[in-house]
């Protein structure tokens, strides 16, 4: 107890030194300290004696004889119990009401006391809080009849005390001992409060300034409410009890819990159900019960919402409240109004006291403004016959008895979802994870959901460690999608490509790293079914028609020495009918195939042609695959379906994600992690609108802003069609990379990148109708496109595109080429051996354009041993044209050469002179020669495939014919071998 | 008026003057379009014909010898072929026939055929006959004109008979979409053998 009186005055001091706000209010009013009368001390004094008396008198006569009763039974323990509760909080009181007389006491000397220097006002807090502790514990006695227990069990000793327990409470004739008991724990403490109340609202009133009124109004407020908190809990204690006390046993059962108090009763408060059945409605703190004959439903209060808005149904003249639960509704309706108005006001409050998890002090006092229960809150429940969240435990946001924002649903299998809700479905991002048969294995969805089930993009790392990242749809793998699998201990597979009803169906690519193979075709139910491709490790490959994973019917083989054949086939690869056979010599077999069953090799009856005359069969060492099996609409016709899609749902950022892929930031390193990792996302983030997108695609409207613009488009994370790039690059690599590095690809490739370009042509177009606003409806694909000489896909799209793929794509080419292009070296190399006049002697260049003039010669030279000395500015603008990606600009490098070969001989002339062809070709298979850019046949096969098909026939187009001659014709044995 | 792009390849000996003949051509009109041009080897000009404009683009080959095995580089993608000799040489009427023989059989299908028998100004040293040269021409369907680059004679004959016999645009395509595609002669795909 010293140290309670050592306290108050050292803290007393610091308060006065420390608080400069305080001192000045000093100063500045110069009334702030008010002042306790000494007399007003005394009796306050005096009064905290008799309660401490009365305290130690009922721990000594009456809480220490029911701590010592010896319980036997479990309702008996959990009384003692309760008793204990009681004692220590009894002791909490006592301690701080031997607090608040110590410091009187000190005080009582000194002349002057600031009121606040009171124990009850400095130490307020401590004082509601111990009485509202003291009061739960002796409520919840009271509620559960431990006082009527207790009074029986001892109730010799009570009547042998009788006369001491007297002083303790006022009137104690003709009361049971129950009651007696209830009113020694409550009522001195009771008087008590109110004590400390007047004490301090007369404090309040003498002061009667008013700047201190307000504040010591408060301070006695504090008690005034703590007396009306008493009244109402024992009140509901009361209630309570006799609830209990009415109730049969089994319901007592299921409904009795320590703190639970009875709010409303329909038997005091007339209320029921439209349905008229239930005939009785209880209203507890934190549940709402409704009796039916011999059923119950109880509902908590935190997933429970009341609608008053609603019309009845029927004739019924009176409003109807709609009790809204996640699993059940109920109408409830009284016959007067005025009980109708209380129930939904208890019912809301006490909604709003479970939701925010306490109860309000005092408990029906507050009104105004935030006496609401929230419509969307925090709340669990477990679902018990709901048909897809049978067992399931929601926890998040609820609004209406529906899941609604952020949550978790968790099943007991294991299963659970967590993510965005809407009226009461997985709607939104979400990320499901599914036990499977593998033991503590579980498949990872992470999705985007509509109306409960998977629809748009989403990832799925398999428990077999398999990983899906494509799109949904119906909770299944749907459109395009690729499915890796990477673990060690199967078969290591990749497939890229369309997916059915979560079966491969469609265009799709296969990729056996384990085999070392690569299927690129047709798929029906997870099999290969059409046309196909196979391409392997070892060079051969072949393409045929496929039924059941099973190659059938007639095929092309070509083998890793470039032999084909042409005939039937069954099984893998294995030939068997009719067929031809092209060796890489020439020769050819004509026959009949079949395989050798005892020797395992190959018996064949025909013709052998050891002629070679047919040129066009050498060409079948360059046979191209997949033309006019697999049409290009069919390759990869989903991934410009959802995008589509996106379009036509208006290019809604929110949509965008489950339309496009997962947004992923720019930064190349984390890209890969974040795939998997970005779940937690921030709409904040993403700083790229769509609509401001959209505003500046509508500024460009020349070909090279436009170029321009698509170029920062494919790099920019934000834009729809980087997107739309990246899933290209995806499907282009899958294809034509690794061992799809094939010469014999090369078709499919360039018309594949020609169709890319079309295809973001046409969305473009259609983005820019958006844009424009003129038209909120998308174009739709595939409509025949104008186009123009100076915009289409080939001069907009195609130069910011074509350095995505340019790697693979000229790895084609230059495999393509490889064989005249070794000749043309040949000859390049053969040429570089001449002197300048030797060269354009051997070309049989006219000499009256031998540009000898331009030759500055030294002292010791002569004009016949001079070399890369003529047409020198044509030769080097010639050899610039593997510095360029764009066809376009390679085109405008050759007309370039063009104009120095003319400027040079101008010069050399000196005369208006039109080069005819007969000149020209001549000088310009000078120029190639002494340029010497290597794989120049790749590279003009390059710009033939992908140049504008609009300037066919135009000068660029001659001026590359006349380019290829030269390569052609440089690649003659006739220069090659030159002796 | 619709525009049809018209690509003209010029076949024959060297010597013989095919570049001569277009650049006569092109130069004897204003063309509105001054179209760029690669010296003589490539030039193009645009002439009426019917209710359509017929922009011939005209590629010239070179007559060596040697060169003759890249002519189908050329000539490929070609509506018409305007095979050019000398009536003064009867060895450049002999490359004319080999022209049209090698055309029938790689050239494209129904490509139009134009046999012009140059230097008709020197005609009292000529080798060649119009008649020999006439009766050759029908009995492959071409046309055959006698010119003179030099003196300006039957030059515009020569483009003239072309487009006569350029088939006219499907009736029903015709106006519907933009002649430019049209017009464009057919192209191999594009696998070509290289």
């Amino acid at each position: 107890m010293s140290e309670l009186g050592a306290k108050p005055r050292s803290r007393k001091l610091g308060r006065r030194c420390t608080s400069s706000t305080q001192e000045s209010l000093v100063l500045v009013e110069g009334i702030y300290v008010k002042t306790v009368s000494p007399g007003v001390v005394e009796s306050f004094l005096k009064k905290e004696e008799d309660f401490l008396k009365k305290l130690s008198l009922i721990s000594s006569t009456v809480l220490n004889v029911l701590l010592q009763a010896d319980e036997s039974d479990t309702a008996g323990k959990d009384h003692l119990k309760s008793i204990i509760v009681i004692n220590e909080r009894f002791h909490a009181l006592f301690d701080l009401t031997a607090g608040c007389y110590k410091t009187l006491t000190e005080l009582h000397e000194e002349s002057s006391v600031d009121v606040y220097d009171l124990y009850i006002v400095k130490k307020e807090r401590n004082f509601i809080q111990a009485y509202t502790q003291y009061f739960l514990g002796v409520t919840n006695h009271i509620a559960t009849k431990g006082f009527d227990r207790v009074s029986r069990a001892a109730s010799n000793h009570w009547k042998s005390n009788k006369r001491g327990l007297k002083t303790l409470i006022a009137e104690t004739l003709d009361i049971s001992f129950t009651v007696f008991l209830q009113r020694v724990f409550t009522e001195p403490f009771r008087s008590h409060v109110q004590t400390y109340s007047l004490l301090l609202s007369q404090l309040s009133e003498k002061s009667g300034e008013d700047a201190k009124r307000t504040s010591s109004i408060d301070l006695s407020h504090a008690y005034h409410n703590l007396s009306k908190y008493i009244g109402q809990v024992l009140d509901e204690a009361s209630q309570t009890k006799q609830l209990w006390a009415t109730l049969s046993h089994k319901l007592t059962a299921a409904l009795y819990t320590l703190e639970r108090r009875l709010q409303e009763d329909s038997k005091n408060v007339p209320i029921v159900t439209t349905s008229g059945k239930q005939d009785r409605i209880l209203l507890f703190d934190d549940v709402l019960v409704f009796i039916q004959g011999h059923e119950t439903h109880i509902c908590d209060l935190k997933t429970l919402w009341v609608d008053s808005s609603t019309k009845p149904t029927y004739k019924q003249s009176n409003q109807v409240l709609r009790i809204v639960t996640p699993e059940a509704e109920f109408l409830l309706s009284c016959k007067e109004p005025q009980n109708q108005a209380l129930w939904q006001w208890k019912l809301n409050q006490l909604i709003r006291q479970r939701v925010n998890g306490s109860r309000d002090f005092p408990l029906w006092g507050k009104t105004g403004e935030a006496n609401e229960p929230p419509t969307s809150r925090v709340s669990s429940y477990t679902y018990k016959n709901d048909s897809r969240y049978k067992n399931a435990t929601y926890h998040g946001d609820m609004s209406w008895g529906k899941p609604h924002g952020k949550g978790t649903l968790t099943w007991p299998d294991g299963r659970n979802y967590v993510g965005d809700f809407q009226y009461g479905q997985e709607n939104g991002f979400g990320v499901c994870l599914v036990p499977s048969s593998l033991e503590d294995r579980y498949d990872c969805y992470k999705c985007h959901w509509v109306n409960g089930a998977m629809l748009g993009y989403g990832i799925c790392e398999f428990a077999d460690e398999s990983v899906y990242k494509g799109y949904f749809k119906d909770n299944m793998r749907h459109g395009y999608g690729v499915l890796e699998n990477l673990a060690s201990g199967s078969n290591p597979f990749k497939y890229t490509g369309n997916w059915y009803k979560d079966k491969m169906s469609g265009y799709g690519v296969w990729d056996s790293s384990h085999k070392g193979e690569r299927y690129i075709g047709m798929w029906r139910n997870n099999q290969r079914q059409g046309h196909g491709i196979v391409l392997t490790h070892m060079g051969a490959c072949y393409q045929g028609t496929f039924s059941l994973n099973k190659l059938v019917g007639p095929g092309i083989l070509i083998s890793e020495d470039g032999s084909v054949y042409e005939g039937e086939f069954t099984e893998e690869c294995l030939l068997a009918g009719k067929g031809k056979l092209t060796f890489n010599n020439g020769f050819t077999l004509v026959g009949t195939f079949n395989r050798n069953q005892t020797t395992s090799g190959l018996q064949a009856q025909g013709v052998l042609n050891t002629s070679c005359e047919d040129l066009t069969e050498s060409m079948k060492r360059k046979f191209q695959f997949g033309e006019g099996v697999l049409p290009i609409e069919e390759r990869w016709h989903d991934i410009f379906e959802h995008f589509q899609k996106f379009l036509e749902s208006g290019c809604r950022k929110e949509t965008e994600e489950s339309f496009l892929g997962f947004h992923v930031k720019s930064n190349k390193k984390l890209e890969q992690a974040q795939e998997y990792l970005y779940c937690q996302r921030e709409s904040d983030d993403v700083s790229g609108k769509i609509e401001d997108i959209l505003k500046e695609m509508s500024l460009h409207l020349e070909q090279e802003s436009m170029q321009c613009y698509l170029e920062k488009a494919f790099k920019s994370s934000h834009h729809p069609l980087m997107k739309l790039m990246k899933e290209l690059c995806v499907a282009y690599q899958a294809t034509y990379s690794g061992i799809g590095s094939n010469l014999h690809l090369l078709s499919m490739a360039q018309e594949e990148i020609k169709h890319y370009a079309t295809k973001i042509w046409e969305f473009y177009s259609a983005l820019k109708v958006m844009a424009s606003g003129e038209n909120k409806k998308v174009v739709p694909a595939g409509g025949v496109e104008e186009i123009s000489e100076e915009v289409n896909p080939y001069t907009v799209v195609l130069p910011p595109l074509l350095p995505y793929f340019h790697e693979d794509l000229s790895m084609l080419y230059m495999l393509y080429h490889q064989q005249e292009d070794k000749h043309y070296w040949q000859g390049i190399v053969r040429l570089g051996t001449l002197t300048d006049t030797k060269l354009l002697e051997f070309l049989d260049v006219q000499r009256q354009l031998w540009p000898l003039k331009d030759i500055k010669l030294t002292a010791n030279q002569r004009y016949s041993i001079v070399r890369h000395k003529c047409f020198h500015s044509a030769t080097e603008c010639l050899q610039k044209i593997t510095t360029v990606m764009d066809p376009r600009q390679k085109l405008e490098i050759i007309l370039k050469t063009y104009a120095e070969i003319e400027k040079t001989v101008l010069r050399v002339v000196d005369k208006d002179y039109k080069l005819p062809m007969d000149d020209l070709l001549p000088l310009l298979i000078y120029v190639v020669s002494r340029a010497g850019i290597q794989r120049l046949g790749a590279e003009i096969h390059f710009i033939y495939d992908l140049m504008d098909p609009s300037i066919r026939g135009g000068i660029y187009d001659f001026l590359l014919t006349a380019l290829e001659s030269c390569y052609e014709h440089i690649q003659r044995e006739e220069i090659r071998l030159y002796k | 008026m619709a525009i049809r792009e018209l690509k003209v390849c010029l076949l024959g000996d060297t010597g013989v003057g095919k570049s001569s003949i277009v650049c006569r051509f092109v130069q004897d009109h204003f063309d509105h379009n001054i179209s760029p041009t690669i010296g003589a080897s490539f030039m193009t000009k645009t002439v009426p014909c019917g209710n359509e404009l017929h922009k011939f683009l005209i590629w010239d080959t070179a007559g060596q010898e040697r060169f003759h095995s890249l002519a189908p580089m050329y000539y490929r993608g070609s509506a018409a072929a305007v095979i050019v000799y000398d009536i003064t040489k009867q060895d450049s009427f002999v490359t004319l026939k080999k022209w049209v023989k090698e055309l029938k059989e790689h050239g494209p299908d129904n490509i139009v055929m134009a046999i012009a028998g140059n230097k008709c100004d020197l005609a009292d040293i000529r080798e060649v006959t119009f008649k020999e040269a006439k009766e050759y021409a029908d009995s492959i369907g071409a046309i055959a004109v006698e010119t003179s680059a030099k003196n300006s004679i039957n030059i515009e004959e020569v483009f003239q008979g072309i487009s006569r016999k350029i088939p006219p645009l499907d009736p029903y395509e015709n106006g519907e979409i933009g002649a430019m595609k049209l017009g464009r002669p057919s192209l191999q795909s594009t696998n070509r053998c290289c």
